[in-house]
């Protein structure tokens, strides 16, 4: 070979930025080796991460900026963006008579028992100041009933640039029946400010219900600016490193997309780090064999479930940000107030209570040696011998046990008049149990029996608690992928490349007309099949599926129901609907039936060996590494474990719990009972042991 | 079993498992039934709930979205086991009810309970009310506005067996069904609620399985001992004392210039709350008096929020609650009273139990809310000949506080419901939207601002249709607090096509044709503090939430 084979593309880089840590994963395609890292992230300057990566990789690695081959990135700056209150200054533009939509929003409360309420429309986005009307009005059959007044559009947006707005976002009624006023006025912003960032409705969210589809217009104005402004740079950034690589950007549905399409539509991002993660939850379950999973991802501050059901992440239409409700579709990731930094505390009656309170990171639990007054769960897992402190992430954090013994005793054991222990095992059942009701919830929410999913355990607190949640729940596989730590990062490597259009189309489905459906796909298919050109992916590799939101007449909440062209699609629709309705509540009837919205999905998977589908070897020498005394629910009092060294475990080598199996990025808990096998794919895969 | 014997089997950590448990327990019966459940106020209103009972008939967990809900299965469950003694009860057992004078609410709430057996023997009880889309009486969905008594408002149905070791009651169901404008949703509906009331009892037995009967029993005792302790030491934080509070509804709507006082009396002492509501109305002729079940869920609901909200709620934590409701008032009407618009009454009775507290606990009381939520309801038939009905609840503002402005257009107290969008209501109807906007000035003046209420203005584009408008607050107002002043009463009109304008006076139900328009506008919150000392008035105006001439006249701002 010539020169240029030692500069030709073989590695693929994730990089997956999250509060603390910015997770690193180096995949080499020739060989599927992989290595990974964790950087502290930089909190002032969050892309910093990205190069400090690039360096760690070109001297620990030696890996060359020219052989990286696709520049992976999941990012939180969206969401911190809007939780910091980092967006732009914007304008926004509504049909006369509406602009306070944005702020009345839907007039209900999160808040039901208190009388000190707080507002739950993101007013911030943009003050009443700077909501400005324009006469127009398009009626609910998509006719034009008031034109488009250019001159008022001329008026309100030179006055919004002169009161310093980055961005307009422009909402108008039922502009997802008729966008004519809505790009008309797009058209006038850009003759007088071609520079300025212009959010429509009808582009972002071209749906009915025009409180939402307002919020996440002005979510997307808000955030154009900054999400522009950070990823240009990281691209430059990219390119002076010599990263010659197109930089990839994980959505919030769980596909990636090309840096500069991206920066088109920011609020896709809000999930961008935990969509990431259950796609890695997936993949590695579908490596192991079980297309039907449940992912935990147990943090410091929250524990986040999702469910995958025949390999395919659940997608919710709706999410939450900060405490208010936003349109757009992401992985239906679930979180509940537990965690590893869940405060243990005794309320009014003496009742042993964890969370929803957390120590955080800062101070962190009392075993971090940082301040942490109050005990918390890991606190309690260094107690029952779970982890060992001298090996906490990888040994880079030494933990002083004695300190999680101390406020454990004083503030829990001493007043319960437990045992240290007793009340260390106490404060895990508690949060076990609080988990398992919210894995079982999420579960029947969607018609789903946990017991026929298995459990994939994910984050640094994932793998302890694992087998402890599946026996409680009745659950008869864990599956601990082989990284757990770090998997949002190798998820990104995972996910397909994936342009979603949606459009809404109210009729019924006797009315509809094949021909109809026909169409609307077809002008979809051209949105999408214009963005895969411009990411370079040839026709021939692109998966085209298409979707319909469906409901009886008269529902105001629907179904997405796949939509198959071949045959009779109507038929099979409504057949889709009815069983799907059944399964997820419980019943179905005979009934008018229409179309609300319709959406086509254009997926290019990765190619084979990202899917966590290649062999893993193990490392020469004893996995053994010595016993210590754990004490679980089960065993009644200590118990002696054997503790293996993950990277160590041969493939389809069988073992028994009591155990612990360490690595650098987490602890799986092997309860007495169970059974664990790695598999080929290097997968740690347990079961009760009365299940052969 | 007292509380020390039972220290003996009750350790702190299993009681606290089982607590996660009871509740996970209720929140997937209550889950089940917004699932199964057809009828639409329970899938969009959230008008449903689900609750565990001690054998003792004590609340043990409970799971509700709205507090309208709170704790009212309580005289429903008493109720049926005044009729149907425990020791009568069978596997298989089905207990239904929904009259207000026998523990009910109003008739559409249609209670289902089901024993929980394990091993022959009740351990507790599984249950569920559901608001029902219709159960007779004489209009369309059982809520008349204008019923004078309660055999108008539906099928009254005392405490029977639905079902009885197993089999349906076929009689029960046959009348059932003759009397509903929707039989089929009926029967849908209660067969949901018996799917939650069957999701409860499993997941109990399962326990059961798990810990044993005994303990999980002496668990259950002492989780309410827990929260009763919990609430007497929260109540204790109280300054002692009796607090008042009186306040107006506007009318019944039937005798339209007839006021309706409503009087609160709180006393708190010792680790108790007392709420008398002597001095209240005698019952009036419509629809909107109240059975006491009402009147307890906007006591319990003024219990949580004064209190701690770490306090897991159950029985315990009504133990130290008591009401006097005088017989033959608003608050405890005798039969045959008409009750079905009774939730305006509630929410104004919750608010003003609260308020009464805000002179004394300013830190955690906000300025009275509008307390109010208009009813509107379009009907007629759409140019294809299909019949339509189209109804909102429109809210005001909530009340300010310390450091904190009201929140506008918010749901408040006893309910928590959403608008409608106005691309969901031209859709179904032949009515325009003109405006929905924020209504300058009516937040109460204040250091703090009460929270505005809302305009909405609808053009009529077909004749003939009918128009019901249920208002409240159109003569009275949220007051302010600590020198803060009173939010803008509500006011509708409807400008007529020729120009007539007629101010509507709280309550109308007439008839609308092409080119007339209606124009509501709700009532705002109360503020807090002297208007004076206000410093973001410029921010105000700009904003348009106070006008210039306001600023100035009000704010003394220049």
């Amino acid at each position: 070979m010539n020169s240029t084979a030692a500069t030709a593309p073989r590695f693929e880089v994730g990089v997956d930025i999250g509060g603390t840590f910015t997770d690193v994963v180096c995949r080499d395609c020739d060989s599927g080796a992989m290595r990974l890292v964790k950087i502290p992230t930089t909190r002032a300057n969050p892309s910093a991460g990205v190069l400090h990566a690039v360096q760690h990789m070109v001297s620990e690695w030696g890996v060359l900026p020219q052989q990286i081959g696709r520049f992976v990135h999941g990012t939180t700056v969206a969401t911190n963006a809007v939780l910091e209150r980092k967006g732009a200054k914007i304008g926004l533009i509504t049909t006369d008579g509406f602009k306070d939509t944005l702020e009345i929003g839907r007039q209900s409360r999160h808040a039901v028992y208190s009388v000190m309420l707080k507002p739950e429309t993101p007013v911030f986005l943009v003050p009443g100041a700077l909501r400005r009307e324009v006469p127009e009005r398009i009626t609910a059959n998509g006719e034009v009933l008031v034109p488009l007044d250019e001159a008022a559009v001329r008026r309100e947006v030179g006055d919004l640039v002169a009161n310093g707005v980055q961005a307009i976002a422009v909402s108008f009624l039922f502009s997802y029946l008729n966008p004519a006023h809505e790009r008309r006025v797009a058209e006038i912003i850009r003759e007088s400010y071609p520079d300025l960032m212009v959010s429509l409705s009808c582009e972002v969210d071209p749906a009915f219900r025009e409180y939402e589809r307002t919020c996440i217009t002005a979510f997307d104005a808000y955030l154009k600016p900054v999400i522009d402004h950070y990823l240009e740079n990281m691209e430059s950034d990219l390119e002076a490193n010599c990263v010659g690589s197109a930089l990839q950007i994980m959505q919030s549905r769980g596909g990636v997309a090309s840096s500069h399409i991206a920066r088109r539509r920011p609020v896709r991002l809000f999930l961008s780090g935990p969509a990431a993660g259950v796609i890695g939850g997936s993949m590695a379950g579908e490596a192991a064999g079980y297309q039907d999973v449940i992912t935990i991802d147990i943090g410091g501050t929250s524990a986040d479930i999702a469910l995958v059901s025949r390999g395919k992440p659940l997608i919710a239409a709706e999410g939450m940000l900060d405490g208010y409700a936003v349109r757009v579709p992401m992985v239906d990731v679930n979180a509940i107030g537990a965690g590893g930094g869940s405060i243990a505390w005794l309320d009014g009656a003496k009742s042993l209570r964890v969370g929803p309170a957390s120590a955080g990171s800062e101070p962190g639990p009392a075993c971090y040696g940082r301040g942490g007054e109050q005990p918390t769960v890991t606190d309690a897992s260094i107690v029952l011998g779970y982890v060992d402190p001298g090996y906490f992430a990888g040994g880079s954090l030494r933990l002083q046990p004695e300190l999680s013994r101390r406020v454990i005793d004083s503030r829990i054991a001493k007043p319960l008049g437990l045992s240290v222990e007793q009340a260390a095992l106490g404060i895990h059942r508690v949060v076990n149990a609080n988990m398992a009701e919210g894995i079982r919830f999420v579960s029947v929410k969607r018609g789903i029996d946990p017991r026929r999913f298995g459990l994939v355990p994910l984050g640094g607190g994932g793998p302890v608690h694992a087998a402890a949640l599946a026996r409680e729940l009745g659950m008869r596989r864990v599956i601990v992928p082989r990284h757990p730590g770090v998997l949002s990062a190798r998820g990104l490597l995972a996910a397909p490349v994936e342009h979603e259009a949606a459009t809404a189309f109210h009729s019924t489905l006797e009315k509809a007309r094949k021909a109809d459906l026909e169409r609307e796909f077809a002008a979809l298919d051209r949105q999408c099949a214009e963005l895969m050109r411009i990411e370079g992916i040839t026709p021939d590799v692109v998966d085209v599926q298409y979707f319909a939101d469906v409901c009886y007449v008269g529902q105001s909440y629907h179904l997405e129901i796949p939509v198959v062209m071949a045959g009779d699609t109507m038929a099979q629709v409504r057949r889709d609907f009815f069983a799907a309705h059944d399964r997820i509540y419980g019943h179905s009837a005979e009934g008018p039936v229409k179309f609300v919205n319709l959406r086509t999905v254009h997926q290019a998977p990765v190619a084979a060996g990202a899917r966590f589908d290649e062999p893993c070897g193990a490392e020469e020498g004893d996995p053994r590494k010595g016993v210590r005394p754990i004490l679980t629910e089960k065993s009644g009092g200590f118990v002696e474990a054997q503790v293996y060294e993950r990277s160590r475990i041969k493939p389809g080598v069988t073992f028994y719990g009591p155990a612990i199996v360490e690595q650098a990025d987490t602890t799986t808990v092997i309860e007495p009972g169970w059974r664990a096998e790695v598999d080929v794919r290097g997968n740690l895969v347990m079961t009760p042991g009365d299940l052969r | 079993m007292n509380r020390v014997d039972r220290a003996e089997v009750v350790d702190p950590i299993t009681t606290e498992v089982i607590r996660n448990k009871l509740e996970g327990i209720a929140n997937e019966m209550e889950l089940t039934l917004l699932k199964s459940s057809f009828s639409p106020i329970v899938k969009e209103g959230l008008d449903t709930s689900a609750s565990l009972f001690t054998v003792k008939a004590e609340t043990l967990a409970q799971a509700c979205a709205i507090p309208v809900h709170l704790a009212t299965l309580i005289p429903t469950i008493r109720s049926m086991l005044r009729r149907y003694p425990l020791e009568t009860m069978r596997e298989g057992d089905a207990y239904i009810l929904n009259d207000p004078y026998c523990g009910g609410t109003h008739l559409p709430d249609i209670a289902i309970m089901t024993p929980v057996f394990y091993r022959g023997r009740v351990i507790a009880m599984s249950a569920t009310m559901t608001h029902h889309g219709d159960i007779g009486g004489f209009s369309p969905g059982s809520l008349p506005t204008n019923s004078t008594e309660i055999y108008q408002e539906g099928l009254r149905i005392p405490p029977l067996k639905f079902r009885e070791a197993g089999q349906y009651n076929e009689t029960l169901v046959a009348l059932l069904r003759q009397n509903s404008r929707l039989p089929d949703t009926l029967m849908g509906d209660l067969n949901a609620q018996l799917a939650a009331c069957t999701v409860g009892a499993r997941r109990l037995q399962e326990l059961a399985d798990v810990y044993g009967a005994d303990l999980l029993m002496a668990i259950f005792d002492e989780l309410l001992d827990r929260s009763e302790i919990m609430t007497r030491e929260a109540l204790r934080r109280i300054p002692e004392g009796t607090y008042r509070y009186v306040d107006a509804m506007d009318n019944d709507g039937i005798e339209l210039d007839q006021r309706i006082r409503v009087e609160v009396a709180v006393t708190v002492r010792d680790g108790t709350i007392a709420f008398d509501l002597a001095g209240t109305s005698p019952q009036v002729k419509g629809p909107m008096n109240c059975v006491p079940s009402g009147s307890q869920a906007a006591a319990y609901y003024a219990v949580r929020v004064l209190t701690d909200p770490t306090i897991p709620t159950n029985g315990g934590c009504f133990r130290p609650v008591s009401l006097k409701l005088p017989q033959g008032s608003l608050v405890n009407p005798v039969e045959p009273a008409p009750v079905n618009a009774r939730t305006s009454t509630i929410k104004r009775i919750a608010t003003s139990m609260v308020s009464a507290l805000a002179e004394v606990l300013p830190d955690r009381i906000a300025a009275p809310a509008a307390g109010t939520l208009l009813v509107v309801a379009f009907g007629g038939m759409n140019a294809d000949g299909k019949r339509y009905i189209v109804g909102e609840l429109i809210a005001g503002g909530s009340g300010a506080a310390e450091g904190l402005d009201g929140v506008d257009v918010v749901d408040t107290d006893a309910s928590n419901c959403m608008n409608l969008p106005a691309e969901a209501l031209e859709m179904e109807a032949p009515i325009r939207l003109r405006r929905v906007a924020l209504r300058c000035d009516s937040g109460g003046a204040g250091e703090f601002r009460g929270g505005l209420g809302v305009v909405r203005e609808y053009e009529i584009l077909a004749d003939g249709v009918t128009f019901t408008h249920r208002g409240e607050r159109h003569y009275s107002a949220a007051p302010g607090i600590r020198g803060g002043l009173a939010g803008a009463s509500a006011r509708s009109v409807i400008r007529r096509a020729g120009g007539a304008e007629e101010v509507i006076p709280s309550k109308v139900l007439t008839v609308l044709n092409q080119g007339d328009c209606v124009i509501v506008e709700t009532p705002g919150g109360g503020g807090y503090g002297v208007p004076k000392n206000r410093n973001t008035v410029t921010n105000d105006i700009a904003n348009g939430k106070v006008s210039v001439e306001a600023a100035r006249r009000l704010y003394g701002h220049r």
